[in-house]
């Protein structure tokens, strides 16, 4: 049942959208108002149990690891929470039903309207920390769409950012502080954490987490110093100011003191925080709020000073001051919300809220007039309305502070008079500038009466002001002692709720309130002129400067780091592995393991030599691009007689064809390349660049050092050797780790292949921007196609082939494989293409090598499959051994049709690369595809 | 032996090769590309299933035994993210077929599928340098999928983001040199052994080796120093990509976490950690300095990479859950604040302009971003919630508690801040004109609400969520199980198969 | 008497190698390095050869054969970008 009072509302939320896009305005409103009753209806039929005084709990597992679980409680705080948000509600949608405009989308209003309710209520029914915190993001959340209803307006999108941004914080600080609360008391359960107050108080962590929680709870009610976003947040309609900014969303902060009263209350800091911080809200807001010449603005620092009332009722601890303060929620939350309507309806009807224009009112809205004087004389604590009532048990139990001694004792009442004092002049302003004090000055339309339904919910909330103020005990009585008998989490002392108690101090100071006052407001002027000279601090600008500043300070900083610059992040990348490797390797162990070196011969070092002096000079002259290439050609060569010096014939002969396809292919990619010579970095750069160049070097290169002094672990290679020939049928270990014992790697590899293949051709064909240069010279066909070479390249290409066949085939036993008979074969294929012209080339082929590669992979593929078919693992090889006529014993294995798919790939994928990357050069001189 | 295991790779490996022989993003291409991803969701949900026994499933390639040969494992971790790559491909698929945006360029289709492959095998292998293989699959297809479609900005941006990565798998490779020099071994399992046994005099190039793998995979994710090439290729790549590549930044962390637990234990977690969090307040800073909206979700990407680090560098059960949580809450999200602001862009134009002309599905608009915003902050009640609130819980019992909360509520309060200037910019602050744009059907939206769903789903599914995390994060921290299941196979005997 | 000629061979060689290095260095223009570059295959086609005869290996013989004839492709390319600025056309 429980979960339904808050479910209801957020589910209801999506009729009004649903209403307001299809029917009309008043079915928008029938079932928003009658999802409202509903939640309200039924808060109702469950309240006798809980003024009898039991606490109606409810739950569910949600998220028992992180601790939030549907859990909720309707004790006496919850209920008249509850009464309030659903009964104000209600009053709220008929109102706003006829305050928006026909424009304005009231199926959003409603709905939106609806998710806030719904929030709120499941926030003050949670009996958990983490639920509690979820509905009070929401509500926040909700607002912040709420102010920002009207969107095309700035002040409305900044007031809702504001207040977004100060409410966020202060959840996120709530979160820290429900966390540490949590974890103190051991559960997330408020039923737990209710009753561990003295365990928390006595905590280390105490402090902190009430600081956060604190926080959390100032900066949703508009608590000094976080209180500027509230009067901004009155650009939103009037129906959301006087429901969420003054009714019930602000008073979410105060509910939360409240609820953890038991928990977190009666301690030295919380007095002086929470009281400290309530005092001067008080006045603050109640000074600041006399210079407001906005009718809203000055309601909204009526509403801060109030909350700030109700904090320091909280934070002064004793039971009766939580009665006071609980009262003056329940008052405040009606006269104040019938101010707003009020002067909604003002604005409604005059289409203007300065102060300084509307005057004398009375006669054209005498009834709205007497009602809306009626709530502010409440607002000011005029004896028989309900503010006085509240206003005087505040001011008795400021006198009994005093009287108790401590350090502020004297103080406290007179700041409270003070208060009073400001709250009465306020008062008297909105009374007397509004209605009287002359004619209304340049309105844009006279006002008259409004319809009755908009007067109604003002009306139904000025009687509440009148019943309560006159007959307390008979009216809110029972609901205030139940509501403040579990804020307190005890019985409560004996208090009276009585209009007279008889000539007492607090008697005097709501007599010298009212005429300090009436005194005030009288030589307003002088004030005001004050006020002019000394404005209160705007803490708009201040949060908009600050924000701003912090936004640029952000974006300076990141783009300074993100500064588009390719050097510099190379240079992080390989200076961050340099600094990170060094201090990995810095923490122990040794560089040069016990491996004794081989000997070197004369002409293994003098091989190195060349090795150092062709890279040496590659680097050196980068910038002349083909110089460069052939430089690398060599450094390329000289790692191939390594290969072969160290018995790696293997290696040395894909290094060898992967050279020369290098070659060709950088030859290919210079077009791609502006050929003017490129502007040096500043020597700081360059210096820069050499150092962490050489130091990686020798990073790299002590790498190498530290495995090649260590002996091999022989266990891998041990395996191979054994294995190769009976288990994989190859007696060449190297092509048989290649194509069965890792022959997943070389899918993979030649996957890559393929992408490369294909992801060059979608760049290039996809506009790739080629610099401009100036066309070679037209020349015969004889210079462009010299005889000599197109004639020796035809018998080279079947040379090649043979050779590459005979690679192939012998691969699995001796050096050689698919992938370097594909390599061999394209080269032999470019040559052609190389030596004639291009177009013709091309025709006479006529070889689609985007089919051949992707014939390839299917091979290797299906080569994986077929073992599957056998029960065996993708890739599992086999072999057999055959006999034939004329070739004699051979052997056929399933690895050979693996290794032919590497062949094709290599053939197809390199070929359409550089055909590709040739096609360019081609197309400059008058060839199309 | 389950060969459902090889399944995630070689699906869109046949696939992507049958795309070879069809034409161009012609229908057939479209249907097939999209069958064969969609039909990863249901495999994914298998392997689950499958592996949330936990229990190790381990699949010897060629049938050598571990650690001759190649093995692919799967555990509870593969498995989620084997998931969450099918869940994220499927919609941005979908998105890239359903705006054209896979005609803009050639071969979308089969790099897609290769992509996926190379996401796929990356998550399931059990070998350090087959790893290096799968990520050079998955790098060389994102290459050309991140330059898609051309445009100056793009191939700007996308060439860095080549530039660096080669530089990355040139140190992989060096990183993986030295491993096999000092320890002999590939097969991560038997690694872990040979470290463990290792001599103290080795230990200082092993820790080496170990820290040019972590940034390797720093770059990858994108983590402090080196995550600069980040924003820039995702806010200009076409929005199906980087939707996609929600989930490259992913395979990085998932990398640190599988070679790091297994391998090297405790000693990484000294560096993690820091690193996480000077991560976490510059993409905060990031994300509040954006102009637009796709940068905004680019920086939004490197927070949770540092959200993500700083949970593994906690070294707790608790905090590695918790990242695991988040991580399927991240990669869903921002891959479908992706495919919103495509959208978005849409009707609108460029996000760095205000006011524009109104969009034309606003309360469609406004309500996805709305939700994305929400569940990206991490505010409640959407799943952003859930994985950040588990992670300050996780550091609560560690030393490092002042450190992580501040930073991690911080850069949420400038995501908070960021996403409500953007929100109110681009759907309160409008030029009062007619709209001109034209509204998309589901066909198009879908994708994109279907990934932001996940923010209330996962906060429903949480539980099951976070006992699965947990589930993981207690696997994942005891690494003898996986060791023994893989190095078991070493006795096998069968040496290939005669026919 | 083989051995010594072998011998005699490889320190010629290796004052080939060092030849060509240098011009590889010095230049000075594109065509001379090229040349020197052809000039490092034949070396190295030579020390092959020669390697084979001392190890009596005729794996190193089938080495020096595909080094020609790649080496000979390279310079075609390298020479054909010189004197065209463009390999195909």
């Amino acid at each position: 049942m429980l979960l339904f009072i808050a479910l209801i509302p957020l589910l209801g939320a999506l009729l009004p959208l649903w209403a307001g896009g299809r029917r009309g305005r008043d079915v928008s409103v029938w079932t928003t108002a009658a999802v409202t009753a509903a939640s309200l209806a039924l808060l109702l039929w469950l309240s006798p149990v809980v003024f009898d005084g039991v606490v109606l709990q409810a739950n569910w597992p949600w998220l028992p690891q992180l601790g939030l679980n549907f859990t909720f409680r309707l004790d006496g705080l919850a209920l008249l929470f509850g009464l309030l948000i659903t009964g104000i509600g209600l009053l709220v949608i008929l109102y706003a039903r006829y305050y928006l405009a026909e424009r304005d989308d009231l199926g959003r209003f409603y709905a939106l309207l609806l998710l806030f309710m719904g929030a709120m209520l499941g926030m003050v029914l949670a009996d958990n920390l983490l639920l509690l915190l979820l509905f009070w993001e929401l509500t926040s959340l909700s607002s912040f769409l709420l102010i920002g209803y009207w969107h095309s307006r700035a002040d409305a999108r900044q007031g809702a950012r504001m207040a977004l941004t100060v409410t966020a914080a202060g959840g996120l600080a709530l979160l820290a502080g429900f966390l540490l609360l949590g974890h103190i008391a051991g559960s997330f359960e408020l039923s737990t954490v209710l009753a561990a107050g003295e365990t928390v108080k006595n905590h280390p962590g105490y402090p902190v987490m009430l600081m956060l929680i604190l926080l959390g709870a100032f900066t949703k009610s508009a608590q000094f110093p976080f209180h500027f976003w509230l009067p901004h947040a009155m650009a939103a309609p009037t129906p959301v100011s006087a429901y969420l900014h003054s009714a019930t969303m602000v008073k979410a902060g105060v509910f939360l003191l409240a609820r953890l009263f038991p928990v977190l209350a009666d301690t030295d800091l919380w007095f002086y925080l929470v009281g400290g911080t309530g005092l001067i809200t008080l006045l603050f807001a109640a000074y600041a709020a006399l210079f407001q010449h906005d009718l809203k603005g000055l309601l909204a620092y009526s509403t801060i000073s109030h909350l700030g009332l109700i904090t320091l009722l909280l934070g002064l601890s004793t039971p009766l001051a939580v009665v006071a303060g609980v009262f003056h929620i329940i008052n405040h939350a009606v006269f104040k919300a019938s101010l707003f309507m009020a002067a909604g309806i003002i604005d409604h009807e005059t289409g203007c809220r300065d102060m300084r224009k509307l005057n004398g009112l009375f006669k054209y809205i005498p009834w709205t007039a007497t009602l809306a004087m009626t709530a502010a004389a409440a607002m000011a604590g005029v004896p028989l309305l309900n503010g006085f009532l509240s206003k005087e048990m505040f001011f008795a139990q400021t006198v009994y502070q005093a009287a108790a001694g401590g350090e502020v004792h004297w103080l406290l009442p007179l700041l409270a008079t003070v208060a009073g004092i400001f709250s009465v002049a306020y008062s008297a302003r909105f009374i007397h500038d509004v209605f009287f004090n002359g004619e209304p000055i340049n309105l844009p339309r006279l006002p008259h009466e409004p319809p009755p339904y908009l007067r109604a919910p003002v009306e139904v909330l000025v009687a509440i002001c009148l019943l309560v103020g006159i007959a307390p005990a008979y009216t809110v009585g029972p609901l205030l002692a139940i509501a403040a008998t579990s804020v307190v989490g005890g019985p409560l002392p004996p208090y009276s709720l009585a209009i007279w108690h008889g000539f007492n101090l607090p008697l005097l100071m709501s007599s010298l309130a009212l005429i300090g006052g009436a005194l005030m407001y009288w030589q307003r002027r002088r004030l005001f002129r004050l006020g002019d000279r000394y404005p209160p601090p705007d803490g708009k600008a201040l949060f908009e400067r600050g924000l701003n500043l912090g936004i640029a300070a952000t974006r300076r900083l990141t783009e300074g780091l993100e500064n588009g610059s390719l050097q510099r992040y190379l240079a992080l990348l390989i200076g961050v592995a340099l600094v990170a490797g060094v201090a990995g390797a810095w923490q122990g162990g040794e560089l040069t393991g016990d491996q004794p070196l081989p000997p070197v011969d004369l002409l293994s070092l003098l091989a190195a030599l060349l090795l150092v002096l062709t890279t040496g000079l590659t680097m050196l002259w980068h910038r002349q691009r083909l110089t460069a290439i052939i430089l690398l050609g060599g450094v390329g060569l000289i790692v191939v007689l390594a290969f072969i010096r160290f018995s790696s014939p293997d290696l040395a002969l894909t290094q060898l064809t992967v050279e020369v396809v290098t070659t060709v292919l950088l030859l290919l990619a210079l077009r791609y390349l502006p050929s003017d010579a490129l502007p040096e970095s500043m020597p700081s750069r360059r210096l820069r660049d050499a150092g962490l160049a050489i130091l990686a070097g020798i990073g790299v290169a002590a790498l190498t050092w530290g495995g090649l002094t260590r002996p091999l672990q022989p266990e891998l290679a041990e395996y191979f050797l054994a294995t190769s020939l009976p288990g994989g049928g190859g007696a060449n270990v190297v092509n048989v780790i290649l194509v069965d014992f890792r022959g997943f790697d070389t899918l993979g590899e030649a996957t890559v292949l393929v992408i490369a293949a294909l992801g060059i051709t979608a760049l290039l064909t996809g506009g790739f921007p080629l610099p401009i240069r100036s066309s070679p010279r037209v020349v015969s066909i004889e210079e462009r196609w010299p005889l000599l070479l197109r004639m020796g390249a035809r018998p080279l290409l079947a040379l090649t082939l043979l050779l590459a066949a005979y690679i192939f085939l012998r691969g699995h036993h001796l050096p050689g494989g698919g992938f370097i008979a594909g390599l061999m074969t394209a080269l032999a294929l470019a040559t052609q293409y190389l030596a004639g012209d291009f177009r013709w080339t091309t025709a006479q082929l006529n070889l689609d090598y985007q089919r051949l590669m992707g014939g390839g992979l299917a091979l290797i593929g299906f080569t994986g499959l077929v073992s599957a078919l056998f029960g065996y693992p993708f890739l599992t090889s086999a072999f057999t051994h055959a006999h034939l006529p004329i070739f004699g014993d051979f052997e056929i294995a399933s690895a050979m049709a693996f290794d032919l798919g590497v062949y094709l790939v290599v053939v197809g994928a390199v070929m359409r690369i550089l055909l590709e990357l040739g096609q360019a050069n081609a197309e400059e001189n008058g060839w199309k595809p | 032996m389950n060969h459902a295991l090889i399944l995630p790779i070689l699906l869109p490996f046949l696939a992507g090769i049958s795309l070879l022989f069809l034409k161009t993003s012609s229908m057939l291409t479209r249907r097939l590309s999209l069958m064969a991803t969609v039909a990863l969701v249901p495999l994914a949900v298998l392997l689950l299933i499958l592996a949330g026994d936990g229990g190790y499933r381990v699949y010897l390639l060629g049938h050598w035994p571990a650690p001759f040969g190649i093995v692919l494992m799967l555990d509870r971790l593969s498995a989620l993210l084997l998931l969450l790559t099918a869940l994220v491909a499927t919609p941005a698929l979908w998105y890239a077929v359903a705006t054209d945006g896979d005609r803009q360029g050639r071969y979308f289709h089969p790099l897609f599928q290769f992509q996926l492959m190379g996401l796929n095998g990356a998550f399931l292998t059990g070998d350090l340098f087959n790893l290096f293989v799968f990520f050079e699959i998955l790098l060389m297809a994102s290459y050309s999928l991140l330059l898609h479609g051309g445009g100056r900005e793009r191939v700007r941006a996308g060439l860095h983001y080549v530039i660096l990565n080669l530089t990355g798998s040139a140190l992989f490779l060096i990183a993986i040199g030295t491993l096999y020099g000092l320890t002999g071994a590939l097969n991560l399992a038997e690694l872990a052994v040979r470290i463990a046994a290792a001599p103290e005099s080795d230990a200082g190039l092993l820790r080496a080796a170990a820290v040019l793998l972590l940034v390797v995979f720093g770059l990858k994710a994108a983590v402090l120093p080196l995550y600069f090439w980040l924003p820039a290729a995702y806010a200009h790549t076409s929005a199906p990509v980087a939707a996609l590549f929600a989930l490259l930044t992913k395979v990085g962390v998932y990398a640190m976490i599988r070679v790091f637990t297994l391998a090297f234990g405790l000693e990484m977690n000294a560096w993690l950690l820091p690193l996480g969090l000077a991560t976490l307040i510059a993409g905060g800073m990031g994300v509040l300095a954006s102009r637009e909206l796709r940068r905004l979700i680019a920086y939004s990407v490197i927070v949770s990479v540092g959200t993500l680090l700083t949970g593994i560098g906690l070294d707790t059960v608790a905090g590695l859950s918790a990242i695991l949580v988040y991580l399927a809450h991240t990669t869903l999200i921002t891959a479908g604040m992706f495919l919103l602001a495509d959208l978005i862009v849409d009707q609108r134009g460029h996000t760095e302009n205000w006011p524009a002309p109104p969009v034309a599905q606003l309360r469609l608009l406004s309500g996805l971003f709305f939700m994305g915003a929400i569940a990206l902050a991490g505010l409640p009640p959407l799943s952003g919630f859930l994985g950040k609130t588990l992670l300050l819980q996780a550091a609560s019992s560690t030393p490092a508690l002042p450190w992580v909360w501040l930073i991690v509520l911080g850069s949420s309060l400038l995501v908070i801040v960021a996403l409500s200037r953007m929100g109110s910019r681009l759907f309160w602050n409008m030029q009062d004109v007619a709209t001109t744009a034209v509204p998309v059907s589901v066909r198009r939206w879908w994708p994109a609400a279907a990934l932001l769903a996940a923010g209330p789903l996962l906060m429903i599914l949480g539980q099951p969520l976070t006992d699965f995390a947990t589930a993981t994060a207690r696997q994942l921290l005891s690494p003898s199980g996986y060791m023994a299941a893989v190095l078991a196979t070493r006795d096998l005997t069968v040496l290939g198969a005669s026919l | 008497m083989l051995n010594l000629a072998v011998t005699l061979a490889f320190t010629l060689l290796g004052v080939a190698l060092l030849l060509t290095g240098w011009r590889l260095w010095y230049g000075p223009t594109t065509p001379d390095r090229i040349l020197a570059l052809d000039t490092l295959y034949l070396n190295a086609v030579a020390l092959l050869v020669l390697t084979g005869i001392r190890f009596a290996s005729a794996l190193y013989f089938e080495a020096a054969l595909f080094i020609a004839l790649l080496g000979f492709i390279s310079t075609v390319a390298l020479c054909r970008f010189v004197q065209r600025g463009q390999l195909f056309e």
